[in-house]
């Protein structure tokens, strides 16, 4: 595999290189604009064509700087990013909310984030709950039938991953020959905390992908749906995963998509086994005694 | 006595997750669901020759409150900091899934079912997140949880309860901000960024973590509680939370919407504005809001005691 030049920081681009040319409409979305340039600015948020389709992006600045919270930049999604992308979420929910399934609109987000604000006026204020909001907005939008589509072309860390990615239906992932990192933590730090050497750690890891860092462990706990070897290749493959996705959510296959889906694709693909099995254990165990907590009639 | 009104007095702070997850429900009405008897632990630990759990550390099961059932989740902080692996996480987002499963069940069987006999999911926390042993994992586990919140929206509603000195952190931070409505002790700490955290990646001039009062003024129930990020301030003991929960289960699920702090265009123009606020004032210190908030003894909040704090504190108003 050969190396390619990182996009990380370069989110600005990656959009470029996906949407239909000169089709993103940056700080608008549905009825609702974002015109002040200082609110906000590591998040990019915005409309394009994507096939010719009206697609809402979500994408991150690693070059911008929030004068406001000097804890945000390089990408970090301090509290004003996280809400102005919760915005641009339900922004796309009301543009669509009478049109049918098929007609809703895609979102994109474009991942290159390291992190969540981690400063103190953050959790004085509760840098928890802007985060939060914009997960349960886009988990919203693609229970009411946005197909949504992450693309991973930088850093997907931990919280800010989780954040911004992990409520998609599908996440794609540029190889790592892009330098792509896909981590709660290096595996450098976490054998600090643990306190586990790192050779072991790395032996573990070629057999077990619960902990190591990168887009095919993530691949294999089905973290990842598709990984791609190009930039090339990313425009291609997001048309393609819309379609996909519209075409299971019009089959009401809903639970082969998002969060839940990437359950059954890790016990699928052998890197997340047990959870499937504690869970069939508890519907036995509560199927059991379901009718002791039934109301009485 | 029996062992369930012995626990009732007891601190909440120092109770074990069972012991929460037993007193907080009806005398006698527990069910544990993946219990420790059936030894469902992580074969990522034992692959890393550390110590398991029977139970991942964590304890989920079904309960009731008068006539409402309440599938619980008990995250026990002195196994690994109650650190969310593969197994706790799956053991989490499948309590969820079974509170709306049994809630459609009900509503399909019952036309007729009360506000009061559809089920809750109270989830104490305890926890920094995810578990660095098991980190891949943990954190897709994370993911399912707000799925499943957001699933269980205009159905279930999800009460949080903080009164551990873990408390909640990390991506446990998000879960507990995305329920319906949380119910806290003064003891009990919530946000996303630990102190130690924000110390190491920003400067002890940011945050010194060895401060704990700093840390208390910072993600402390009293804090929160002044934030409006915790609906409900309680005594340190396993009955007082078990009171406010009582209060609120048979309440119908539009009440919990009225609760939340986010989860709808309109809380986040709401949260916006506080943000504005934090923009403006560039606080020091929580003290500085508390006093924003109308507070005259801003400085003392933290020493008067209980009672006093709660009949007398202003909470911030945007």
């Amino acid at each position: 595999m050969e190396m390619q030049e990182s996009m990380m920081g370069r989110g600005r681009e990656a959009i470029d290189m996906i949407v239909d040319p000169e089709s993103f409409q940056e700080n608008t979305v549905g009825a609702q604009s974002f015109d002040d340039p200082e609110f906000g600015p590591g998040a990019v948020v915005g409309t394009a064509t994507l096939d010719g389709k009206t697609t809402t992006i979500i994408a991150s600045d690693g070059n911008a700087f929030n004068e406001k919270f000097p804890v945000v930049y390089a990408g970090i999604i301090g509290m004003e990013e996280g809400y102005k992308m919760a915005q641009a979420v339900y922004a796309s929910i009301a543009a669509d909310a009478e049109k049918p399934l098929e007609e809703k609109r895609a979102l994109v987000l474009i991942v290159d984030t390291p992190g969540n604000g981690p400063g103190k006026v953050e959790e004085i204020f509760g840098m928890n709950k802007a985060t939060a909001a914009y997960q349960l907005a886009l988990a919203e939008a693609r229970l009411k039938g946005h197909a949504i589509i992450a693309m991973v072309i930088g850093r997907a860390i931990s919280g800010a991953f989780l954040c911004h990615g992990l409520q998609a239906d599908s996440i794609v992932s540029l190889d790592a020959n892009y330098g792509t990192m896909i981590h709660v933590m290096p595996l450098t730090s976490v054998s600090r905390i643990i306190k586990k050497p790192l050779e072991v750690l790395e032996e573990i890891s070629k057999d077990n992908a619960v902990f190591a860092a990168g887009p095919r462990f993530f691949y294999s706990l089905g973290g990842v749906g598709l990984i791609v070897d190009h930039v090339d290749g990313m425009r291609p493959a997001i048309i393609d995963r819309v379609a996909e996705v519209q075409k299971a959510k019009a089959e009401g296959k809903q639970d082969t998509l998002g969060p839940w889906g990437r359950g059954a694709l890790g016990a699928e693909r052998g890197g997340r086994v047990e959870r499937p099995k504690v869970m069939a254990l508890m519907n036995e165990e509560f199927a059991a005694v379901a009718g002791q907590y039934a109301p009485a009639r | 006595m029996s062992n369930w009104q012995n626990l009732q007095p007891r601190s909440f702070l120092e109770a074990s997750a069972r012991d929460r997850a037993l007193g907080l429900v009806d005398e006698g009405s527990f069910t544990e669901l993946a219990g420790p008897f059936d030894r469902v632990t992580s074969p990522h630990l034992e692959l890393l020759g550390d110590a398991v759990a029977f139970d991942d550390g964590i304890v989920t099961g079904i309960g009731r409150i008068g006539k409402t059932p309440v599938f619980v989740i008990s995250q026990e902080g002195k196994f690994i900091g109650g650190s969310v692996g593969e197994i706790g996480g799956a053991k989490m987002v499948n309590t969820i899934k079974l509170a709306i499963e049994f809630h459609d069940d009900l509503v399909a069987k019952h036309p007729d079912l009360t506000d009061e006999e559809k089920p809750v999911v109270v989830i104490s926390f305890e926890t920094g997140g995810v578990r660095l042993h098991e980190a891949n994992a943990g954190l897709l586990a994370h993911a399912e949880v707000m799925d499943q919140l957001q699933k269980a929206r205009g159905k279930v509603p999800v009460i949080a309860v903080i009164g551990s000195k873990v408390g909640g952190f990390g991506g446990m931070g998000f879960v507990a901000a995305a329920t319906d409505a949380i119910i806290m002790s003064e003891f009990g700490r919530l946000g996303l960024t630990g102190p130690e955290v924000i110390e190491q990646e920003m400067g002890k001039e940011e945050f010194d973590a060895s401060d704990r009062a700093l840390v208390y003024r910072t993600t402390g129930g009293r804090h929160k509680y002044i934030m409006g990020d915790a609906n409900f301030l309680v005594q340190d003991s396993i009955e007082a939370f078990r009171k406010q929960v009582v209060e609120l289960a048979p309440l119908p699920v539009s009440d919990f919407e009225a609760m939340r702090r986010i989860g709808s265009p309109e809380t986040v123009e709401k949260q916006l504005r506080l943000v504005a606020l934090a923009a403006e004032m560039q606080p020091q210190d929580a003290v500085d809001v508390w006093a924003k908030a109308g507070n005259e003894n801003a400085a003392g909040l933290l020493d008067v005691p209980f009672a006093e704090f709660m009949s007398t504190v202003k909470r911030l108003a945007v």
